[in-house]
């Protein structure tokens, strides 16, 4: 056969507009995927960057006794780069005055993701550093040389050494918002600790491990020392490391993931109804071309070989369109999110090309393949169509492929299965459902008017094609309703998390006589001041009569830790009783509530006693109530909440919080000099930080929606189109028999709305009901219902298909009908 | 050159299995034209399809130029076909997408002959579209497509060529000019012709007319007795 009998065909359906839909579905699907995953490339490099630097590493270990120097060295033979840090709390004497301090020492290389900020004076805006101090130096938080009563250059003793004092330390990557670590911060050499004698057996300390490198590397490093880890050491990542930033990372995740899921599955179904319809067109070309002595093989060569060129050419376009479109978004939502994100890698631009090609292997090959089978006999019976063996292939390939597809972008077979899973029972369903729909279409269309009654029994004529294409359009519409809904919990959970006006600065340590002027002078200076909590250190030293420490006065566990306690008569906002119930005013018992999650930890439930040591004071309680924490509202929480009559003479400190601009930062030289003894920390640092996360997930989400809503488009377009050949013939023959232009107009409207109404309604149902299932089991946000949607998915629909159907058609109506049956045929 | 025995084909409907044919046994010899007639429904199309190749039979044999296409699978039929078989269809199947020169030209090209253009472009001088070379089929009438069609059944130059009520859709007219030039070619290209048709006076033209009555073919004397009368 000559090479150019294919090649002419393909130029000349080309030119004839045959292919333009097939095209086009393969374009944007590339372009769509391509477009996301780039745009997730892009936004993980950002997010590892800024998210790691809350680590200062990408994993820690932490324990309170020193790592063993055979780790570090089995994490450098891995290539890993390492860092230690040491924090402990010491005193450390200045000229004149003492103050308690958190001591960070640190060695050379520290920190490893993130960077360190100086300035030369207090509450200054810092500057990056990647120095550290030099041996016998210490760098200080601002508000110790107040406390202190040096300036830099000066002096200040720690133990038994002494050290310059060489530059204000403002930011530190993994400071955190961590209440566990809360003295004003004292940074110096590792090297440095041992000359100081401050480190004695039974001291406080807590020992880390930083480490950097490919997660391959480290997951393979951790393996290796195994159970080694426990019970002393701590594994952290991000995820574990920060409440805050790890879940909304995880969210936009799998957020992203299920956006570009369900762009795969949009995609792979244009293009799979473009394909078809492109075949249908070809059965009697293909017909007439094994009349003329082309044989089954030649033409499965041919459409294989126009499809590879096409899929080359799509694809290419696509990645090229996919790359345009990314950018696009990031300038759209510019505006909304203003970030920088790193340049992309190569393997996006893999993922796209990959993912075009399977969508063409799978979704647009089948359908042509077909026509292989074709038989020349329907040169003269026309209603021969290729056997049902080869459609069953069409749907396996499809359904293969998908799972290909959706497995190699979620990693996970198990979520891949159940989306599949959940796709094909809900198209099973909407089946059934849009059958019965078209039957009650009918009973209403028996008294209906003359535009009603053509569109009606249109759409009972092609009941079968009508079901398929309520369920397709259901589906499309469906996944976009799911899409938006979830990003608009997500994106109202983040708002929420993170208020703009949320207090960024939290002070502790204040005696009883100073919460009154401390509230005078927030209330003139400083804004958003929050109420004022009691609180007090404490230990559990027994539970049920039974000690937490041994002989040794080794911890045996997290449970006798130094930890915060409060009280208070009121459930604090943001608490949510799970179990037992939360106590009356004026109660008397002593009653302790405790956070869930911690109590779950260490191994309490309701009903236990316990008992406290309080500032050297004994004091028993019963566990009354378990509560859930908001932990993400940046507010103080409690993990021990007391009644009040239980901690009523012993001798509180308060806490309150508030929020500084950057430029009011001066207010805290003046609050720190009039009440020396108070604690300020600082969180403005580590929630811009947050902010800007959240920012990037956002713009992912918002980007990734509006590439998906194109998907879909596609799709809804591609579902009509194929349908068109059908329709024409019909409504010419209508036409030729004399229905008026109007008439036909006004039918083919109907039938639109009628089928994006059912489709509405399926939509709605489904989105409702997965919606639901996703944010319980995956997105962890409590689920709920949304009234708007049942009037929204209809309207939607009837919308959004009237509109795009009437206008696909509206050539229908326009062609004279003479020109409709000779084109159709 | 074409022969038929024992020819039968049953196909499964959904009220059983329907006989169309039984027991067609005929011999065709180079360069004869033949007519099948008979009244609609009888079976000429299904049996056309059969003789061309382009249908299997539930039972007997067909020698195509001594070749058994019965023995052959969907691949060498269809190699058969572009070797020696030509087409002419009641509703002309040119490929839409192609303008009349390339339908010509398409089963030269298919057999790979290198100047299928020049002679794709003599062969519709001779049908007298030498000015339409470049229109589309849907520019074309019904008469001027079936031309086109002809020019493509002759391109090939097949040892025989099947049409199935060729002027089946043409006014009488057109349909005489249509036949003049289908025999007209016929003789100058010496092609066996096998014609399906209702028209008498179109099967009076073939040397002889073979008469199907309900799946089964008539003897002769009485098939021509049926073609005249
Ligand atoms: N695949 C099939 N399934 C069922 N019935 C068939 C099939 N093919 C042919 N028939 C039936 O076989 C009979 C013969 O059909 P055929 O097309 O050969 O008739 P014909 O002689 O060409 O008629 P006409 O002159 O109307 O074209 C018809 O009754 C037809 O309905
Ligand atoms: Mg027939």
């Amino acid at each position: 056969m000559d090479a150019r009998v294919p090649a002419r065909l393909l130029w000349r359906d080309w030119k004839g507009g045959e292919l333009s839909l097939l095209v086009a579905a393969l374009i944007i699907a590339v372009s769509t995927v391509a477009a996301i995953a780039i745009f997730v490339d892009r936004l993980q490099q950002a997010l590892v960057v800024e998210s790691s630097a809350f680590l200062a590493a990408d994993r820690v270990v932490r324990g309170s006794r020193p790592v063993p120097q055979e780790w570090e060295d089995r994490a450098r033979e891995r290539g890993l780069d390492t860092a230690r840090t040491l924090t402990f709390s010491s005193m450390v004497f200045g000229p004149e005055r003492s103050q308690l301090v958190s001591v960070k020492a640190v060695t050379p290389g520290y920190p490893l993701r993130g960077s360190l900020a100086v300035a030369d004076a207090p509450f200054m805006p810092g500057r990056d550093t990647d120095r550290l101090p030099e041996a016998g130096e210490v760098w200080l938080d601002g508000r110790l040389l107040p406390a202190l009563d040096v300036a830099l250059g000066g002096v200040v003793e720690v133990g038994n050494a002494a050290f310059d004092v060489t530059a204000v330390v403002t930011r530190e990557p993994d400071r955190g918002g961590s209440f566990f670590d809360l003295g004003p911060r004292l940074l110096m050499r590792y090297a440095d600790v041992e000359a100081t004698g401050v480190v004695q057996p039974g001291s406080r300390l807590s020992y880390a491990l930083l480490l950097r490198g490919s997660d391959g590397a480290l997951e393979a490093w951790r393996d290796e020392i195994g159970d080694d880890l426990n019970p002393h050491f701590e594994w952290v990542d991000i995820r574990t490391g920060s409440d805050a930033i790890g879940r909304a990372l995880a969210r936009g995740e799998s957020f992203l993931l299920l956006g570009g899921l369900l762009a795969v599955i949009l995609s792979g179904v244009a293009v799979a109804l473009a394909a078809h319809r492109y075949s249908q067109r070809q059965h009697d070309p293909v017909a007439v071309l094994k009349t003329l002595g082309m044989t089954p093989r030649e033409i499965q060569n041919t459409y294989l070989g126009s499809l590879l060129l096409l899929g080359t050419l799509a694809t290419t376009v696509g990645l090229l369109l996919g790359w345009g479109l990314q950018g696009l978004g990031l300038i759209v939502f510019a505006d909304l999110v203003p970030v920088y994100l790193p340049a992309p890698g190569w393997r996006p631009f893999l993922v796209g090309g990959i993912t075009g090609f399977i969508c063409l292997l799978a979704f647009a090959l089948p359908p042509l393949l077909r026509l292989r089978d074709v038989s020349p006999l329907r040169v003269i019976r026309r209603d021969l169509a290729p056997n049902d063996a080869s459609m069953a292939l069409a749907y396996a390939s499809g359904l293969i492929g998908s799972l290909v597809l959706l497995v190699w972008y979620a990693d996970s077979l198990v979520l891949a299965g159940w989306l599949i899973l959940g796709t094909f029972g809900t198209v099973a369903v909407l089946m059934i459902l849009a059958h019965l729909l078209l039957r009650t279409g009918r009973i209403i269309g028996m008294q209906a008017g003359n535009s009603w009654r053509i569109a009606l029994s249109a759409l009972q004529r092609r009941r079968r094609e009508n079901s398929v294409q309520i369920v397709v359009f259901g589906i499309a519409i469906m996944l976009l309703l799911i899409l938006y809904l979830l990003r608009t919990a997500l994106l109202d959970e983040w708002r929420n998390q993170i208020p703009a006006d949320a207090p960024n600065h939290f002070v502790m340590n204040i005696a009883p006589d100073e919460v009154e002027p401390i509230t005078d002078m927030l209330a003139s200076e400083a804004s958003g001041s929050d109420a004022f909590y009691p609180m007090m250190r404490g230990r559990i030293v027994a539970v049920n009569g039974e000690p937490t420490r041994d002989a040794e006065g080794d911890e045996r566990s997290r449970l006798g830790r130094e930890r915060n306690l409060s009280w208070t008569w009121d459930l604090p906002a943001g608490n949510r009783i799970v179990e037992g119930e939360w106590w009356e005013p004026d109660e008397t018992e002593a009653l302790i509530s405790l956070g869930a999650d911690y109590a779950r930890d260490i191994g309490l439930a309701v009903g236990d006693r316990l008992e406290f040591d309080i500032v050297d004071r004994r004091v028993e309680a019963r566990i009354a109530s378990l509560r859930s924490v908001d932990w993400d509202s940046m507010r103080p929480n409690f993990f021990i909440l007391a009644t009040p009559s239980m901690m009523a003479d012993l001798p509180a400190t308060w806490l309150t919080s508030f929020r500084l601009e950057a430029d009011e930062k001066q207010f805290l030289t003046r609050l720190l000099r009039r009440f020396p003894t108070v604690t300020v920390i600082e969180i403005d640092e580590v929630m811009a930080q947050v902010q800007r996360i959240v920012a990037r997930v956002t713009l992912a989400v918002e980007v990734v929606l509006s590439l998906v809503v194109m998907a879909g488009a596609l799709v809804l377009i591609a579902s009509i189109q194929s349908s068109m050949d059908e329709r024409m013939r019909e409504f010419g023959l209508l036409r030729a028999l004399g229905a008026g232009r109007r008439r036909i107009l006004g039918a083919l409207v109907i039938e639109f709305a009628a089928l994006g109404l059912f489709a509405g309604v399926l939509a709605a149902v489904g989105a409702e009901v997965t919606v639901w299932i996703l944010q319980e089991q995956i997105f962890q946000l409590p689920g709920r219902l949304h009234p708007g949607l049942w009037l929204g998915g209809p309207l939607i629909g009837v919308l959004l298909i009237g509109t795009i159907g009437t206008i696909s058609t509206f050539k229908v109506v326009r062609t004279p009908p003479a020109i409709v049956l000779r084109e159709t045929g | 050159m074409l022969v038929a025995r024992d020819l039968e084909k049953t196909v499964k409907t959904a009220a059983g299995p329907l006989q169309i044919l039984a027991g067609v046994n005929l011999e065709i010899k180079r360069g004869e034209s033949v007519a099948l007639v008979g009244a609609s429904g009888s079976g000429k199309t299904t049996l056309l399809g059969l003789l061309a190749g382009l249908d299997e039979p539930t039972g007997g044999r067909i020698l195509l130029d001594d070749h058994d296409l019965t023995a052959m699978d969907e691949e060498a039929r269809a190699r058969m076909r572009g070797r020696l078989v030509g087409f002419v269809f009641q509703n002309f199947q040119l490929l839409a997408s192609l303008d009349a020169l390339e339908n010509v030209m398409l089963p030269m090209e298919l057999r790979g002959d290198r100047d299928a253009a020049a002679k794709a472009r003599e062969l519709l001088e001779r049908v007298g579209l030498g000015s339409r070379l470049d229109h589309q089929p849907r520019q074309l009438s019904g008469g001027e497509q079936q031309r086109v069609a002809i020019a493509r059944a002759f391109a090939a130059n097949p040892a025989v060529l099947f049409a199935d009520e060729p002027t089946g859709n043409l006014d009488r007219a057109t349909g005489e000019r249509i036949a003049d030039l289908l025999f007209e070619l016929n003789r100058e290209f010496g092609t066996t012709l096998i014609l399906v048709t209702h028209d008498p006076a179109l099967a009076r033209r073939c040397d002889r007319a073979l008469t199907i009555d309900a799946g089964h073919l008539l003897p002769e004397p009485a098939a021509s007795a049926a073609a005249g009368g």
